[in-house]
């Protein structure tokens, strides 16, 4: 089922939880709606759900309005954070309980829980049990088996893995991720994980004080972030970002970087570059590291190393300022070596003092 | 686990000794209802003859015999008092307890406010007023109009209770049963009040308790005789001055006890529950 908001507001009180968002969500699509605590992407899901009623601005199911629906007619299954099993329930009559409650004959009802119990992988023996007999994994399955056992045509899912162990945490990604492919339901996840909202989304929303900052594929939120924002937010360790001046001397232009040191770049990026003031930024794998001295490259000292295992993520004090760099675990260097760096223009993210992304 | 000092045979004796004046209370109350005499706790003779109100009425000179009602119309009376206050009172306070603690409505934070000033306030107060309200409704003299009584002194208490165990349940499990289905009334009888069952158990235990020690009010607004309760009939039977035949109170009152010790014996956790389930504001 396709889902439009459009010109959604949430307001409690003086504060816009969601301020006038429009989001298209397409059929059988997977959106990620990420986002710091309180950017009001719960919110949103909460209005989707017809858990919330909204300030403003409608919400459509396909080419339906369904402002005015409850909850139990708007064909939505749902996870919550906390999983919200009924405690007071064995599994079976937890998954069972949205076909109980819409009168379903016995026998389909045993059916149905039983098929989509396998479906989630959750163990037959285990319908018997309380939901508190259960550790935190099988606990999800109950609840994303409850979540669809009726079939819904949406999808949606409150931090379903942020109670989970970082182990188990991998493997309800993919599986939930295979399992949304598998149906091919129109899913929407929020999450606060960038890592999460990375790995499973079909595309993300990334939201910040009630306000979609940017909505695109994983990729284009890394590759191309919009503004500050996204740019520092998107990827692990984050971007290195600066605040910068561009200036010239006898050598021709240059980037001053945090009143500290000078970077040279070719002449035509500077033709693009029309403010004096702006903010560059570079993600720490696109920081190139050198142990032997040579023209344009800055000289640094290694500050302190973090080894990663894989890799090795490098503190560089550089002038008065440390930049991050991720180099590969077989450069050896340690803390107060002088190495010297190179920033590749290719890689650089130019921001005007406003935060917005210059195109280059 | 430390042990945190309280060791060996000290905090023992303390509490024995507190305990002794309780202690002492009650084993002559049991002593006295079997001895034909007391003085001081030591009986002189043993009889059943104190316990034979319950197969005949006691009957004061003052009486005849046709004017007191036997034992068990008292208790058949406490009975009625004490559960009906128990289901008015849990009715009532399950559904404003959670509407307090879920439903965002007008003048929601000034009733919680109101609630606490209700119980704090001294009902002993109100009787008169109490007693002109009454008379106009017709229920003066009634059984039911003593319970209504006590059931509107007990809310305030009881809907506070209602609404921390309300509050301590998580809102997302009120949501998923909203998403899965539910309306707000099916996820309150099938949802929630399963959850708080504890609470309800707690909060019956305790208003039954109440409503079957209460004396005051059945005592003012109730002089019939064929309406009463235990605890007036306990109260009768000291009345006369120049003869109070202890025996006889003793045993009544271990009579009206005995519902009371096998509740506190077999409820105590649910009554814990109280105090220590979710009764955060």
């Amino acid at each position: 089922m396709r889902i439009l908001l459009e010109n959604l507001s949430k307001h409690f009180g003086k504060v816009k939880a969601v301020d006038s968002l429009n989001l298209e969500i397409k059929e059988g699509e997977f959106l990620v709606l990420l986002g710091p605590s309180g950017c009001g992407k719960t919110t949103t899901l909460l209005l989707i759900a017809g858990l919330y009623k909204p300030t403003f601005g409608n919400i459509y199911f396909g080419d339906k309005i369904v402002d005015h629906l409850s909850p139990k007619d708007r064909g939505i299954g749902m996870v919550f954070q906390s999983y919200a099993l009924y405690p007071h329930m064995n599994v079976f009559d937890n998954i069972a309980f949205p076909l109980t409650l819409m009168k379903k004959p016995r026998n389909e009802i045993e059916k149905a829980v039983r098929e989509i119990a396998k479906f989630v992988q959750l163990d037959e023996e285990l319908l018997e049990r309380r939901p508190g007999q259960l550790s935190g994994g099988q606990q999800q399955r109950v609840a994303l088996a409850r979540a669809l056992v009726k079939g819904p045509s949406i999808l949606l899912l409150d931090e379903p893995l942020s109670n989970l162990d970082a182990k188990l945490r991998l493997i309800m990604r993919a599986e939930i991720k295979h399992l949304q492919k598998q149906l091919g339901i129109t899913t929407i996840l929020v999450t606060h994980d960038q890592v999460e909202a990375m790995t499973m989304g079909d595309r993300i929303a990334l939201m910040h004080n009630g306000k979609i900052q940017q909505l695109g594929t994983p990729d284009e939120l890394y590759n191309q972030p919009i503004n500050l924002f996204t740019a520092g937010f998107i990827g692990s360790p984050p971007m290195n970002i600066f605040n910068s001046k561009i200036g010239r001397d006898e050598e021709g232009y240059y980037i001053l970087i945090e009143e500290s040191f000078k970077v040279r770049f070719p002449e035509e990026l500077f033709q693009k570059l029309k403010e004096e003031n702006l903010f560059l930024g570079i993600r720490p794998e696109h920081v190139t590291i050198s142990l032997q001295a040579s023209n344009n490259l800055i000289p640094g000292r290694v500050y302190i190393t973090e080894p990663l295992g894989r890799e090795t993520l490098l503190n560089i004090q550089v002038g008065n300022i440390l930049l991050k760099s991720i180099v590969p675990q077989t450069l050896k260097v340690s803390s107060g070596d002088k190495i010297w760096i190179n920033f590749d223009v290719n890689y650089c993210h130019f921001f005007d003092k406003n935060g917005e992304r210059i195109k280059i | 686990m430390e042990n945190y000092g309280f060791k060996g045979p000290i905090p023992i004796i303390l509490l024995i000794i507190i305990c002794l004046p309780i202690i002492l209370l009650y084993g002559w109350l049991i002593i006295s209802s079997f001895a034909t005499r007391m003085e001081g706790l030591k009986p002189y003779g043993w009889t059943l003859n104190n316990w034979r109100f319950l197969l005949e009425k006691p009957t004061f000179f003052w009486q005849t015999e046709e004017e007191t009602p036997n034992i068990w119309v008292y208790t058949f009376n406490t009975l009625i008092y004490s559960f009906g206050i128990t289901i008015f009172t849990i009715f009532i306070c399950t559904t404003a307890g959670y509407a307090i603690s879920r439903l965002n409505f007008r003048g929601r934070r000034s009733l919680l406010a109101l609630t606490i000033i209700l119980h704090s306030f001294p009902s002993i107060t109100l009787l008169v007023g109490i007693f002109v309200v009454l008379l106009f409704l017709g229920l003066y003299n009634r059984l039911f109009g003593v319970i209504l009584v006590r059931v509107s002194l007990q809310l305030p208490f009881g809907i506070w209770i209602m609404k921390g165990f309300f509050d301590s349940i998580s809102w997302d499990v009120e949501m998923a049963s909203l998403v899965d289905g539910c309306s707000r009334l099916k996820t309150w009888y099938k949802i929630m009040l399963p959850l708080v069952r504890p609470g309800i158990l707690a909060l019956s235990v305790f208003t039954f308790l109440s409503g079957w020690g209460d004396f005051l009010f059945p005592y003012i607004f109730i002089p019939s005789k064929t309406s009463q309760t235990l605890s007036v009939y306990l109260r009768s039977l000291t009345a006369d001055v120049r003869f109070v035949d202890y025996g006889l109170v003793t045993a009544v009152g271990l009579y009206y006890m005995i519902p009371i010790i096998l509740l506190y014996i077999f409820a105590q956790k649910y009554l814990l529950n109280i105090y220590t389930g979710g009764t955060k504001g």
